[in-house]
């Protein structure tokens, strides 16, 4: 683990420079141990991939008292009290209107469309991370036989509930918006409701398995 | 006692807006704070009333009318404002009367401007914040930009005395920007005379603001930024703040605002927090151009301008 600065007022917990899993479980124990502390003077903490980035208040502490208090707190990993990860299994309708990509993805990867949904379907994937957009699931890790680039043109406009591929990652677009992953299927599970806390069906480290819906 | 105001022209685009929506980052909830909060900041002085709803408009022609007599403000980009065709001073309260209609007809410096009511907009607050997230279509007026025909209910109008905010704390807004930035942690990413172009005293390029802007982002067109040979294009996804100055692979910085908590380009560099107002009023062919600072610097231009803001209160008059 280490910490650097990020700005004026952030810093960043780094635990490796790969996605793995090991990595994942590190930067999750840490975001609820950060998170456990409940120090005022720590603003926001966004785990992600490999780091988490954590924004504090510089009238009320300075980098180097944080940092010190970030090392100590986070020297042992291993006990850390953390919700279980859930498991959401998503209905999912693949291909046309609904994942109009899906064909792309097939003859990229030299494959039927049956196989792609197939195989999608067939990994139980892990919540690496939150963001992008309030609840989207970045997922992993993607069957590599089904990999796919992202849209050389992002779309302005992809529907909410949209499942979508970009390399080794698969993951749910909660709103409309703009992106750039290939849209293989859509979903009508509700990914965040701003009325009901906490807000995100998917925390960092849930487990998600899709399935087909005729 | 109650009333309302009715949207008679949204100008280009008109939002509800706060300081800003906290404590969610961590499930991808952006800020989604007002762009210029100096601004906004002046108006709560201007209005006695901090952390209300306001309206954040861009682009002239903007129009409202009051069914209720209440004390208004407008602060931000230098407007030609009228309240029943009598000139309205910038950055001071004044006090509109049942029927009256407030009309924007120029911005002259500038591009966003805020325009609040004494007593505040009575609007739910949506995740602790009433400022809307425009792209996800929460907070704010139904999630959504204002219209013409909205009617907004004031929560509690009513009179103050009016106020003016002092001159000589009005910041200029004219193209070329200076923007100071600290080192992001990708800035290794880029060799060294790319750096100094960008960022060197004496020596940067300027930037021209590209028309492909909103309120996530704005995309610079210049000298492009050169990748040193062995980095990747592209970063495993990870925190981002706003102000950051992403490059993705054309190597032409793009200026992230106050809606992504998480960014996947190399991060060039930080905009210090004393200058991030100034964002709020890029608009395209505007001229920017950067210039490194430490954190120290930073950091003390923000602890002065942070105890300016405080005072705004006490400045008004």
């Amino acid at each position: 683990m280490i910490i650097r600065r990020y700005s004026e007022y952030a810093l960043r917990i780094i635990f490796g420079t790969q996605i793995d899993l090991t990595v994942h479980e590190q930067v999750r124990r840490a975001f609820y141990i950060c998170r456990s502390l409940h120090h005022p003077d720590i603003l926001e903490i966004v785990p992600s991939f490999c780091a988490c980035v954590i924004t504090f208040d510089t009238e009320a502490i300075s980098y180097e008292s944080l940092s010190g208090l970030l090392q100590e707190k986070l020297a042992d990993l291993s006990t850390v009290e953390m919700p279980s990860p859930q498991l959401h299994e998503i209905p999912v309708r693949y291909g046309g209107d609904y994942g109009p990509d899906l064909s792309f993805v097939a003859r990229h990867c030299r494959l039927t469309a049956a196989e792609v949904i197939d195989r999608h379907c067939a990994e139980i994937y892990t919540v690496y991370t939150v963001g992008f957009s309030p609840g989207f699931p970045y997922l992993g890790t993607l069957d590599e036989t089904i990999a796919a680039p992202r849209l050389e043109t992002p779309r302005t406009r992809v529907p909410t509930g949209s499942v979508g591929i970009a390399q080794r990652q698969t993951g749910i677009y909660p709103f409309e918006s703009p992106g750039g992953w290939q849209i293989i299927g859509r979903t009508d599970t509700r990914l965040f409701d701003t009325g009901r806390p906490p807000f995100s069906l998917m925390q960092i480290g849930d487990r998600v398995r899709f399935y087909a819906l005729d | 006692m109650t009333g309302t105001v009715t949207i008679r022209n949204p100008g280009l685009l008109s939002l509800i807006v706060d300081p800003g929506r906290r404590g969610y980052s961590d499930v991808g909830v952006p800020s989604s704070a007002a762009l210029d909060l100096y601004a906004c900041e002046a108006l709560y002085a201007l209005l006695e009333d901090p952390g209300t709803a306001v309206i954040e408009v861009l682009g002239p022609r903007f129009a409202l009318q009051f069914t209720a007599d209440t004390t208004c403000a407008i602060a931000g980009a230098r407007v030609k404002a009228f309240l029943d065709d009598i000139p309205l001073r910038p950055w001071a309260s004044f006090t509109a009367r049942k029927g009256s209609l407030l009309r924007i007809r120029e911005v002259t410096a500038g591009f966003r401007y805020y325009v609040g009511f004494a007593g505040g907009i009575d609007i739910p607050a949506i995740m602790g914040s009433y400022t809307t997230n425009l792209e996800c279509g929460f907070g704010g007026f139904a999630g959504r930009p204002l219209r013409s025909g909205d009617v907004l209910s004031l929560a509690a109008p009513r009179q103050t005395d009016t106020r003016i905010f002092p001159d000589g704390l009005i910041p200029p807004m004219t193209s070329p920007y200076l923007l100071r930035v600290t080192s992001g942690p990708e800035s290794a990413y880029f060799n060294s005379d790319s750096l100094a172009l960008f960022w060197g005293k004496g020596r940067q390029e300027l930037f021209t603001v590209s028309t492909n802007l909103n309120r996530t982002g704005i995309r610079l067109q210049g000298k492009p930024l050169v990748f040193t040979a062995d980095v990747p294009k592209s970063i495993i996804s990870e925190g981002i703040l706003p102000g950051t100055v992403q490059i993705p692979g054309d190597g032409l910085p793009i200026i992230m605002l106050n809606e992504r908590t998480i960014g996947g380009y190399a991060r060039v560099a930080v905009i210090v927090r004393a200058d991030l107002d100034t964002l709020a009023h890029l608009k395209a062919g505007d001229l920017v151009c950067f210039a490194l600072t430490d954190l120290e610097d930073a950091s003390a231009r923000w602890r002065k301008k942070c105890s300016l803001m405080k005072s705004f209160p006490s400045l008004c008059r």
